[in-house]
């Protein structure tokens, strides 16, 4: 479902990636691992499509289809779905307003039924329930005024009514109390199927501890330099990063700040 | 006048306008507000190039000869009806077919000149006015349904009119006023609409100016609230040819209140002017500016908010705030906050920003499936939805929405020019 081939990527200019191989398949969990600095929110990010961040070489292929000139709508219509690291606000658009425009556009073009207005509201509402969020927030505006762990399930409240193919959740975890941790995590097990892949991009074992991944890659130096099963992870909390980048942490915090 | 030349503009309007004003043959009624805006005419300057208060709007489209006729076509069949109380003025005439008025309100046909008018736009439509619509609110009345004046013009060659509304609200009433600006071909609009306000009146206008295209609109709205009143002022406004507005609102007696909330759009080449002047002349009085603008394609807006705060006006509280978007780069906005304070109690704020659409939220829409264009309609109507969203009259907001949504629409990117 997702093939990336010897990816090099660059930010603004600044290369990033510097040859990067994965291969997600349906119904596998992935958790891609790094020190600050070592590609992964990049590696989202250029998956989804945001600007300024270019494939420069080697390729990524989602269903067989190339990534590289596609725009973040296409993409998200063939199924791609990204969990944002710092979801965005936007005053002045309804969180419901929004949903709608967005179900409307994927389940189009996906060939899915479309919902009317009740039954996205019922949905809605179902999914807001299941990451504990007051149905008030769908009249909102678009996270607007949501605190740290509000915008988080937003995101995955998004991606249950999205259903996407493939979900790449990035540092989902960040800002979480473990309250919120445990319900996010409960909301993307929920989504777990034998035809969806999931990427969770996280800097820390402890998302994992919920949501058990299949696969742990390590990325550093804009590369995956280690792969495993999730014993992998424990043994990264154990022995820190350095144990593989043979630094103290190797890496530096420019990533995040670009990201 | 056609073929006149654009160096003399100032002089030949002039010398045209006193034309047509001598020559009006007004009803009695009217005759002694001609005679004094007669006066101010004659002393007055028609701007220049070098006009500060029009630094940003030339006046080069009257070389196509609007004041040399007046207005005669025919008023469209399907008028917006907002209320079932209205009036209908077609170029500057009432229609009185269409006249219907809620109990509380009487119709008048007389208008006085007024200090606060400024420009020789106003001065000439005083002097030179067919008719005048008056609405006086009686004391302690409550008039619960809107009054919709509906101003039309209507030509098929460069001609104007001359409308003039005055609304007096008697002490502790309350009135909902709806003026619509309705124009059909290049007809230029010169609109005067004073409003005064006693002790314990409260009204809701609205000014809708939605006519865009070819007409062209010079205006002023003049507040006056001599009690110890409150306005909520809601103005909704799309560029056309040349729309110019001047609005200015004096705070005459302690513990008013003025609210006034804007939108206006400039797509295409269209042009919109602003000019807000609030005079705080006593203390212990409120002023709440909120505008929100919008340019695009090669439009042009702008709006200069002058707070002028006297020297006795203690216990002043003055906002202004106006954030613009601007949708590509072939438009300009020009947006000036002007504070002119005398005294050392008060409390005033102001904010003037002109942005683009944010990349982020663009992007963010549309990892979800929206396209780049959707995205950006709405990320525009958000920038204005809250103020849309708050007017507070249903009939009002079911006509704004459709008209926002179908300013905000994709337009065809003008030549030249990335999106």
């Amino acid at each position: 479902m997702l093939e990336i081939r010897d990816l090099h990527a660059s930010v603004a200019g600044q290369p990033i990636l510097k040859g990067l191989n994965l291969t997600v398949k349906p119904g596998e969990v992935h958790a891609i691992m790094g020190p600050n600095g070592s590609g992964k929110s990049t590696l989202a990010n250029v998956l989804a499509g945001r600007d300024n961040y270019e494939i420069t070489g080697g390729e990524a292929l989602f269903d067989g289809k190339s990534l590289a000139d596609m725009e973040p709508e296409d993409r998200a219509r063939l199924g791609l779905f990204l969990a944002f690291q710092y979801p965005v606000e936007i005053p002045g658009v309804s969180n419901m307003e929004f949903l709608k425009a967005a179900l409307e556009a994927t389940r189009a073009a996906q060939g899915k039924e479309e919902w009317d207005s009740v039954t996205l509201l019922r949905k809605a509402r179902e999914a807001c329930k299941q990451v504990d969020l007051d149905a008030q927030f769908l009249k909102r505006g678009v996270n607007e005024g949501f605190s740290g762990g509000e915008k988080k399930r937003n995101e995955i409240m998004q991606m249950m009514l999205m259903e996407p193919k493939l979900a790449l959740l990035d540092e989902t975890d960040s800002g979480l109390d473990i309250d919120a941790l445990q319900t996010v995590a409960k909301g993307v097990n929920s989504l777990r199927s034998p035809e969806r892949g999931i990427v969770l991009v996280t800097h820390y074992q402890r998302l994992l501890d919920y949501i058990v991944p299949d696969y742990v890659h390590v990325l550093s130096g804009g590369k995956i330099i280690k792969s495993g099963g999730k014993e992998l992870a424990l043994e990264l909390e154990q022995h820190g990063y350095g144990w593989l980048t043979g630094g103290q942490n190797g890496g530096n915090d420019k990533e995040d700040q670009t990201a | 006048m056609s073929g006149e030349n654009a160096l003399n503009l100032p002089e030949d309007l002039k010398a045209r306008a006193l034309q047509n004003a001598r020559q009006a043959t007004p009803a009695e009624a009217l005759a002694p507000l001609r005679a004094d805006a007669l006066a101010a005419l004659e002393a007055a300057a028609f701007p220049g190039r070098k006009t500060e208060a029009w630094k940003y709007t030339s006046l080069y489209a009257l070389t196509d000869g609007h004041l040399a006729a007046r207005a005669e076509g025919a008023a469209p069949a399907d008028l917006p009806v907002l209320s079932e109380y209205r009036l209908v003025i077609v170029n500057g005439r009432l229609d009185e077919t269409h006249t219907a008025l809620p109990e509380g309100v009487t119709l008048g046909r007389a208008a006085r000149h007024l200090d606060g008018l400024t420009t020789p736009f106003a001065f000439y439509n005083g002097a030179a006015l067919d008719d005048a619509v008056t609405l006086e609110v009686a004391a302690n009345a409550d008039v619960a349904a809107p009054v919709q004046v509906l101003h039309v013009a209507a030509g098929d060659a460069p001609s104007h009119c001359n409308v003039r509304l005055e609304v007096n609200l008697g002490s502790g009433s309350r009135l909902t006023l709806i003026e619509q600006y309705l124009a059909r071909g290049p007809v230029l609009t010169n609109a005067v609409t004073a409003i005064r306000a006693a002790d314990n009146a409260h009204l809701t206008h609205y000014r809708l100016q939605a006519d865009g295209g070819d007409s062209l609109h010079i205006g002023t709205l003049l507040l006056q609230q001599t009690g110890v009143s409150r306005i909520d002022s809601y103005q909704l406004m799309a560029g056309n040819r040349l729309r110019r507005n001047d609005v200015r609102a004096f705070l005459d007696k302690s513990g008013a209140e003025l609210n006034m909330h804007g939108v206006f759009v400039a797509r295409e080449r269209s042009h919109i002017d602003n000019q807000l002047c609030v005079e705080h002349r006593v203390p212990d009085c409120t002023s709440n500016q909120v505008y929100r603008g919008l340019a695009g394609e090669k439009g042009r807006a702008v709006l200069n908010g002058r707070i002028h705060i006297h020297p006795g006006a203690k216990g002043t509280l003055a906002e202004l705030s106006n954030k613009n978007l601007l949708l590509n780069a072939g438009a300009e906005i020009d947006t000036k906050p002007e504070l002119e304070i005398y005294n050392d109690d008060v409390k005033c704020a102001h904010g003037a920003t002109v942005g683009q659409l944010d990349a982020m939220q663009q992007f963010y829409l549309q990892s979800r499936g929206i396209s780049a264009a959707e995205a950006k309609r709405m990320l525009s109507l958000g920038f204005v939805n809250e103020l849309i969203m708050g007017l507070p009259d249903q009939a009002v907001a079911d006509w704004a929405q459709p008209w926002i949504a179908a300013e905000l629409g994709e337009r065809p990117v003008a030549d030249g020019e990335a999106a």
